[in-house]
């Protein structure tokens, strides 16, 4: 196999890497590798061993087996945005300062990170009268302003409201985009996942159970766990083979094939999320305002959805 | 009731026309205090950062053991030490027992756990993620400890000021290891006690009465460092 020259330089790796908290393994058998210019977001579930994998990254965690191999500088941006008790402006010199940059570029680095998440006009504000989006914007400028060759970011979103993170996830897209970096987002919110991954990783117990452009991923989720995690929670069976669908693939329609029972219906914002109980499965969807009642029987039909083959020991026969 | 106010009235004019008994005790409390509380904190203040940010083995033991030495009887501290100071004894060589010196050691050593127990309290209050942050970014072990004094700067200040009030009130170690000898190596306050026994109650209010000066003096200076800043930082939060 040879190798193109023109591709981006590898900025960190990780072969076969397991690693142990208490004793217990929490990341298992863990292969990747990234490159300068890419943007890899790190999904999973609460437990699936997310931001250990990050601290073996990092190296602030020590490998029970296998290698982690870094070239260049790693920072990382820790889940929770402590700042110290100075100006926002000071607190960001200060990282630069364990960073080891001269004194004289602390300043105009700063300002530069501090703008670049729309923070600018804080500067001189006391940290301690931040609002939690603003110590978001102030923690992450922070880890830009050191200029790392990997930057690695622990839920850089975690404990926003939906607006506040909405609009920092905007800034952050293209604030965290460099050519010459490397970055690793941990996220848990799948929105945030899409909004900036170039590759997405889903980390399922421990374990690297999906990789690969997000789009990619959603459509051909190569397992039933990955597709579940991804939001495939309608299931059908079909003979040999289970149909799992998101709620996009499922709409109501007069003549559709189906026949189903509303067993739940929850407002939302747009529109009202019905849970429908059919002879051979449970599918979801989301209906326009007012939708049908609890109780009534609707037809649908499905639209896509993905394929897998069921397990001899659940498998039922389809009435239709 | 007539002793306080004699005490009080003999202190104002002992102070007022500079007394050289006074000046001299003043002169010699204030050096055991400011050499032993310097001493202190110049050693016990690493300690106290690295018991109460490091990660190692026996760092329980070595809390344990501050914490204890808060509590550290000063007469024990004072009959052992004077022990080891006796010629034929371990420490006799370095001739400290009945000297300014030797009354010095045993301040130091009583104020030392007293800088180490309440720096590593305070320090350990610091937010454990901006120290893991820190460390994220590349901070050494230098900058964690300067950024951790910093940050539980009003608590480490208050281990100072605790230190200092211990080394200018204490009587029990100072008159052990001292031998309370006048013009040498007697403290105000091993002074008052002095004169409490001779039943000299006026004398010894009015040497009091200059400790307790003494003490306000150093500790309000102190408490001016410890608590720059923090006013400004409580008008800010208020108003959210």
């Amino acid at each position: 196999m040879t190798r193109d020259p023109d591709a981006p330089s590898t900025l960190l790796s990780a072969s076969a890497l397991c690693v142990q908290r208490d004793g217990r393994d929490v990341v298992r058998d863990v292969d990747l590798e990234l490159r300068a210019g890419e943007m890899l977001v790190l999904l999973g579930p609460n437990g699936a061993g997310k931001s250990t994998l990050l601290d073996a990254l990092a190296g602030m965690l020590a490998a029970s087996r296998g290698r982690v191999q870094r070239s260049g500088r790693v920072a990382v941006a820790l889940q929770s945005p402590d700042l110290a008790r100075r100006s926002v402006a000071q607190n960001v010199e200060l990282a630069l300062a364990w960073w080891g940059v001269p004194r004289s570029q602390r300043a105009p680095r700063a300002r530069t990170a501090l703008a670049e998440l729309g923070v600018d006009h804080l500067s001189d504000r006391a940290a301690a009268t931040l609002s939690g989006g603003e110590r978001r914007r102030v923690h992450l400028a922070r880890a830009l302003a050191v200029r790392p060759d990997v930057l690695l970011l622990d839920e850089p979103f975690a404990g926003l409201d939906a607006v506040t993170r909405a609009e920092l996830l905007g800034d952050a897209e293209s604030a965290l985009r460099s050519a010459a970096r490397a970055t690793i987002i941990v996220v848990h919110d799948r929105a945030e996942a899409w909004a900036l991954a170039d590759r997405l990783l889903v980390l399922l117990d421990g374990r690297i159970a999906a990789t690969g452009p997000p789009r990619e991923l959603l459509e051909h989720p190569p397992t039933e766990a990955v597709a579940r995690f991804l939001g495939f929670d309608g299931s059908l069976t079909e003979g040999d083979e289970t149909l799992l669908t998101r709620p996009a693939h499922v709409s109501l329609d007069a003549e559709g094939p189906l026949l189903a029972l509303v067993v739940r219906s929850i407002p939302l914002e747009d529109g009202v999320r019905l849970e429908l109980q059919l002879d051979h499965g449970r599918l979801f969807t989301v209906a326009p305002i007012p939708g049908p009642r609890t109780g009534e029987r609707v037809r649908l039909r499905v639209d896509g959805g993905v394929r897998f083959r069921t397990p001899l020991s659940t498998r039922t026969s389809v009435s239709g | 009731m007539h002793f306080l106010w004699d005490g009080l009235r003999q202190g104002v004019q002992l102070i007022l026309h500079g007394n050289s008994y006074i000046v001299q005790l003043t002169w010699v409390t204030i050096r055991v205090a400011a050499i032993s509380t310097a001493v202190a904190s110049l050693l016990g203040l690493p300690l106290g950062l690295a018991l109460g940010l490091g990660r190692f083995r026996g760092r329980r033991v070595g809390l344990t053991l501050g914490n204890a030495g808060l509590a550290l009887p000063p007469v024990m501290l004072g009959l052992v030490l004077s022990l080891l100071m006796f010629p034929q004894a371990p420490l006799g060589g370095l001739h400290l027992l009945f000297t300014l010196n030797g009354v010095i050691v045993a301040q130091t050593l009583l104020a030392f756990p007293i800088v180490v127990a309440l720096t590593a309290a305070a320090v350990q209050a610091v937010p454990a993620g901006l120290i893991a942050q820190a460390r994220a970014l590349g901070a050494g072990t230098r900058h964690v400890w300067l950024l951790a004094l910093r940050e539980a700067r009003v608590g480490v200040m208050a281990a100072v000021i605790a230190a200092l009030g211990s080394a200018l009130s204490e009587v029990g170690a100072v008159v052990l290891v001292g031998g309370n000898i006048e013009g040498s190596d007697q403290t105000l306050a091993s002074a008052a006690l002095e004169q409490v026994d001779a039943g000299h109650f006026a004398q010894a209010m009015a040497i009091g009465i200059v400790l307790l000066g003494l003490i306000l003096l150093l500790a309000g200076a102190l408490t001016v460092l410890q608590q720059r800043g923090t006013v400004a930082r409580v008008r800010v939060r208020a108003p959210s």
